[in-house]
């Protein structure tokens, strides 16, 4: 994540997802079934705590696969190439070794039904997080440019209902999902903060995990479980914010404040810089350089905040 | 495998002749190179049979194998055939096998003792109860088969039955002159009894001048009796008189790693390995060994703490001082230092604290285990969050470690393990043996044992679950003396033991009764406080699943009505879906929080360990703005689950704002240990502390990786700006 905000600092600029559908498909027995609703119901009032997010939850007997169809409809008919889209998959999935699908209430929708539905929304920016069992067989049908998908298992022969939703969920409204700390959680901080409570769930448990999440950013339907700079994922996840951040950039500011808001990109980029160098420094000279920018960036954010 | 496969395995007469019989003669007197010279001799036999127990004999056991295997199907029934073939997969490991051959024997021929004793060794190896039946029968379908007689013996003194191993040594003796192996019997008693020189030793020597098995038969004894350091000294004598006794010195490498002596452990284990004595203790002791690397040591004047590397920066600040504070404690109770440092190993795998525990009997669900200044457990890792109380489970050790070196390894298992129990609930009421369902199933069979035959439920358990209900009786023996005599009086029974006292004795001396009546003071007791929940325990389990259901169809005024009545008719009950649980869960939905709390609170205090419930407990307290108790429900955590994240961020959090910052700067490198996903806001929090503590060098430091993490954080901004002042 560190080295990822080198390849950031061009500051792809963060926009707000305005368009959320959650489908929650068929349990198959009442726990499960109250499971899916609740995780459901829980990502609803996350995302309706923006008061300008389009928000459409579709679950139980009102998930059928014309139901879904005209939820996507609707959103392709409302939003515009700027806006963003964002998708999320509970519940149920399976794959037959050819097609995934999702359990839904009459016919289930396979993988290429749900790209094909979504390819016709305008919206350049998408998210998918297809949190079903078998997810991972849906990536090569979803993935597209400009499309982050994650899936909570890695393929589709990941049949148990993955836990990985429940800890999706709780990465919108807990603090520590935000590890940089800009006040906003991104596609990609919830991945990573999903992944690891999946996993140290089934360390705590003593089970053998049965899911593990992929994320794929580039079009490549091949997901991976750890994005970075080397495997070249994570990058558009890392500027998709689910939870919208305000901003200071629609408030006038004084040339006196535009010059330190300026000089702070500036330290921001210097400590980018210095930090990816890290590796072919001596520590001790990493560490009086590091103190003396982060100071600096400290002073001058005091500055703009007085 | 247990040592005295090998001895057992010596020489077996049949019924009728076997073909190696004259050659197993030779041995059995010690001549080796004549044994030799008759087994090759026999391993060119043309007969499959009289080739297969050549080639045994000679040790080419993958050979005879084979030729055990063509004999068969040439004579598939023969009893005698089946039996020998049996032993060899006995000798070689492999009891599952011996089990079936032994079996088709006694189908073939239901007279054919040797395969009864066959069936006997391998339920004995296990410590399984029904060795001692099995060997009776062996000796009633042959009454002159003395070796059922050696066998019979040798349990009887597992048992700690002398008087009853004497008989059936005796009766062997008196069967064959030559029962070399009652007479080890016999001498392992006087050895045990304190007296070196035994009487039996010359007589088996002058039989067999390099029977190591003799000294051996001895080290198992004062094995299983945890006198590790005699039984080393006697798996050296049986080395000394026999080298290639790789039995002896696989149980010598074991007893070794005991007692922290790794470098000759391994150096034993695999001399074994290498002459293709390759049994699981061997195995497994050696992969331990391989894995000690992935180890670190830490040591105090009076500690040794061996933790994971991994796990060490988490572990070691609360696993330490807990040492000490036991130490404290027990120092001052038993009145006594030890004499060296205790070393205490937490294994993150419990498959490595297994093989600690290999081959001791009455070990099954064990988490802990002492072999006299070394103790060996599990990690908090290494078992479900939640299973256990790490801390509770080193308390219960230490207290052996005392216990032991104080009696010189003399006290009989029960009580150093009532002992344990008892100073768990002494440490905290939280802690100690719980009433489980399956001990007030045993409760009401009136299962439980007089105190003088309670070493056999940890022993030779006679059901599943004897063993774990031993411990909670023998507990609740040492709580009713603590009651009644008071701790002068369970001192006094150590320094009795000590002094190589009976049980009997130990009880009159102390206690001024004898054991039948003690036995009847103790159960009225022990009714008074369980008979309750016994009376209605029926009920209890129709009613429980009956407030499960309720609780899942959201019936939560039914829950409560029933719950309480069902809480307060088996109080110690904490397992899944306690009645605690499900109340607190009934109130909370009901918007009472008050009700909600007190509920997980009583959970607690009865002993509660799910890692969630106390979670949400301490949650609760510290939203009711009960601080001091969240406080206290998160460090019950520490000691429940200390790898889970969350407890420390709060933990540390309310020790700060409480003034504790020393104990919030434990919580915040307890947290960073864990390698948290929000780096730098634990980074910042452990900064807070470390100034609060007036560390500033390290808080500027923690603030600095604070915000490498995430340069635009402003508290943590504001904290740079504050310490660069």
């Amino acid at each position: 994540m560190k080295t990822l905000l080198l390849f950031m600092c061009a500051a792809v600029s963060l926009q707000a997802a305005d368009y959320y559908v959650t489908v929650a498909g068929l349990g198959g027995d009442p726990d499960y079934e109250a499971r899916f609703v609740k995780w459901a119901q829980d990502l609803e009032r996350e995302l309706k705590t923006d008061p300008d997010a389009h928000v459409i939850t579709l679950s139980g007997l009102g998930a059928t696969r014309q139901q879904v169809e005209q939820a996507i409809a609707k959103v392709s008919s409302e939003a515009t190439e700027t806006d963003t889209f964002a998708l999320f998959l509970i519940g149920h999935g399976t794959f037959d070794g050819t097609d995934y699908k999702i359990n839904l209430p009459g016919p289930d929708m396979t993988g290429a039904q749900l790209a094909a539905a979504l390819n016709r929304i305008p919206a350049r920016r998408q998210l998918v997080v297809n949190m079903t069992s078998c997810s991972g067989a849906s990536l090569a049908s979803l993935t597209r440019k400009g499309r982050i998908v994650i899936s909570a298992t890695k393929s589709g022969n990941e049949k148990n209902a993955p836990v990985f939703a429940r800890y999706w969920v709780d990465a919108l409204h807990d603090p520590s999902a935000d590890t940089d700390k800009n006040g906003s959680v991104s596609a990609l901080e919830a991945f990573r903060y999903a992944d690891r409570k999946t996993a140290a769930y089934f360390e705590s448990e003593k089970l053998l995990a049965t899911e593990h999440a992929l994320i794929t950013d580039t079009a490549n339907p091949t997901g991976v479980r750890d994005p970075k700079p080397e495997n070249g994922q994570g990058l558009l996840a890392a500027s998709f914010v689910l939870i919208r951040q305000r901003t200071e950039s629609g408030k006038a500011l004084s040339p006196e404040k535009q010059r330190l808001v300026s000089k702070k990109e500036d330290l921001e980029a210097k400590i980018d810089r210095l930090k990816y160098e890290k590796a072919a420094m001596d520590e001790t000279d990493y560490k009086r350089q590091l103190t003396a920018l982060l100071l600096e960036l400290a002073r001058t954010q005091a500055e703009i905040d007085r | 495998m247990r040592i005295f496969t090998l001895i057992f395995t010596l020489f077996l007469p049949a019924v009728a002749a076997l073909p190696g019989d004259n050659c197993k003669a030779l041995r059995h007197h010690g001549q080796m190179k004549e044994a030799r010279a008759c087994f090759s001799a026999l391993a060119a036999s043309a007969d499959a049979f009289s080739q297969a127990e050549g080639l045994w004999g000679l040790q080419r056991f993958d050979d005879a194998k084979l030729a055990f295997t063509a004999a068969e199907k040439r004579t598939p029934n023969s009893a005698p055939l089946k039996t020998e073939f049996g032993l060899l997969f006995f000798e070689r490991f492999n009891s599952a096998e011996a089990v079936n051959l032994f079996t088709q024997a006694v189908t073939l021929d239901n007279n054919y003792a040797p395969a009864y004793l066959g069936i006997a060794r391998v339920a004995a190896a296990a410590f399984d109860h029904r060795a001692s039946e099995a060997a009776e029968q062996a000796a009633q379908h042959d009454p002159k088969l003395y070796q059922a007689h050696e066998l019979l013996a040798f349990l009887a003194l597992e048992d700690n039955d002398a008087k009853k191993a004497q008989e059936e040594a005796q009766k062997a003796i008196g069967i064959s002159n030559e029962a070399i192996d009652a007479m080890a019997v016999l001498a392992s008693i006087d050895w045990l009894n304190g007296k070196a020189e035994s009487e039996w030793l010359p007589r088996i020597l002058k039989i067999n001048p390099v029977y190591g098995e003799a000294y051996s038969t001895g080290g198992h004894f004062f094995e299983i009796n945890r006198r590790y350091e005699e039984a080393i000294q006697y798996y050296r004598k049986a080395l000394d008189l026999n080298p290639a006794l790789w039995s002896a010195r696989s149980q010598l490498g074991v007893n070794l790693l005991r007692q922290s002596a790794d470098a000759e452990a391994r150096q034993q284990l695999e001399l074994c390995y290498n002459a293709h004595y390759r049994n699981a203790e061997t195995v497994n002791s050696l992969r331990l060994l391989d894995s000690l690397d992935t180890f670190e040591t830490f040591k105090t004047a009076n500690t040794e703490l061996r933790l994971s590397r991994k796990e060490a920066p988490l572990l070691r600040p609360y696993v330490e001082p807990e040492m000490q504070r036991a130490i404290a404690t027990y120092e001052r109770k038993y009145q006594m230092k030890l004499p060296g440092p205790v070393h205490l190993e937490l294994y993150a795998n419990h498959d490595d604290f297994i093989v600690r525990t290999l081959g001791l009997p009455g070990q099954g669900g064990l988490l802990g285990v002492t072999f006299g200044l070394s103790v060996a457990m599990d990690s908090p890792t290494a078992r479900q969050a939640g299973q256990f109380v790490w801390a509770n489970t080193m308390w219960h050790e230490m207290s052996h470690v005392f216990v032991l070196s104080a009696t010189h390894h003399l006290v009989p298992r029960w009580f150093t393990e009532g002992l344990a129990v008892h100073e768990e609930g002494s440490a905290s009421p939280e802690w100690g043996d719980r009433m489980t369902p399956e001990i007030v199933s045993a409760l009401e069979k009136k299962q439980l044992l007089p105190v003088l035959e309670l070493d056999k439920g940890f022993m030779r358990p006679k059901f599943p679950g004897q063993v774990m209900i031993s411990y909670y009786q023998a507990g609740k023996i040492c709580d009713f003396i603590h009651q009644k005599w008071g701790d002068a009086a369970l001192l006094g029974m150590i320094h009795s033991y000590a002094a190589r006292k009976t049980t009997d004795e130990a009880i009159q001396e102390n206690l001024h009764e004898n054991p039948a009546a003690f036995d009847k003071e103790f159960f009225a007791w022990l009714d008074q406080q369980t008979a309750n929940t016994v009376k209605h325990f029926a009920d209890w389990k129709k009613g429980m699943k009956d407030l499960v259901a309720s609780y899942k169809a959201g019936n939560f005024d039914e829950v409560i009505a029933q719950g309480v009545k069902l809480r307060d008719d088996y109080p110690e009950y904490t397992g899944g879906e306690s009645a605690y649980e499900l109340l607190a869960d009934a109130y909370q939905h009901k918007g009472n929080k008050i009700a909600a709390i007190a509920e997980l609170e009583k959970y607690r205090a009865a002993g509660g360990t799910t890692v969630e419930s106390l979670k949400k407990l301490a949650l609760w307290e510290q939203d009711a703005g009960n601080l001091k108790q969240a406080r206290t429900t998160l460090a019950t955590l520490n000691y429940i689950y200390p790898e889970d994240e969350e407890t420390h961020r709060r933990l540390g959090t309310l020790l700060l704002q409480a003034g504790d910052a020393d104990g919030a700067v434990r919580e915040g490198k307890a947290l960073l240990a864990l390698q948290p996903f929000d780096a730098a806001e634990s980074h910042y929090e452990l900064a807070k502390a470390l100034k609060a503590a007036h560390r500033m060098g390290e808080a500027k430091d923690e603030v600095v990786l604070a915000l490498e993490a995430a340069p635009g954080f402003k508290p943590a901004q504001q904290l740079l700006l504050q310490l660069s002042q």
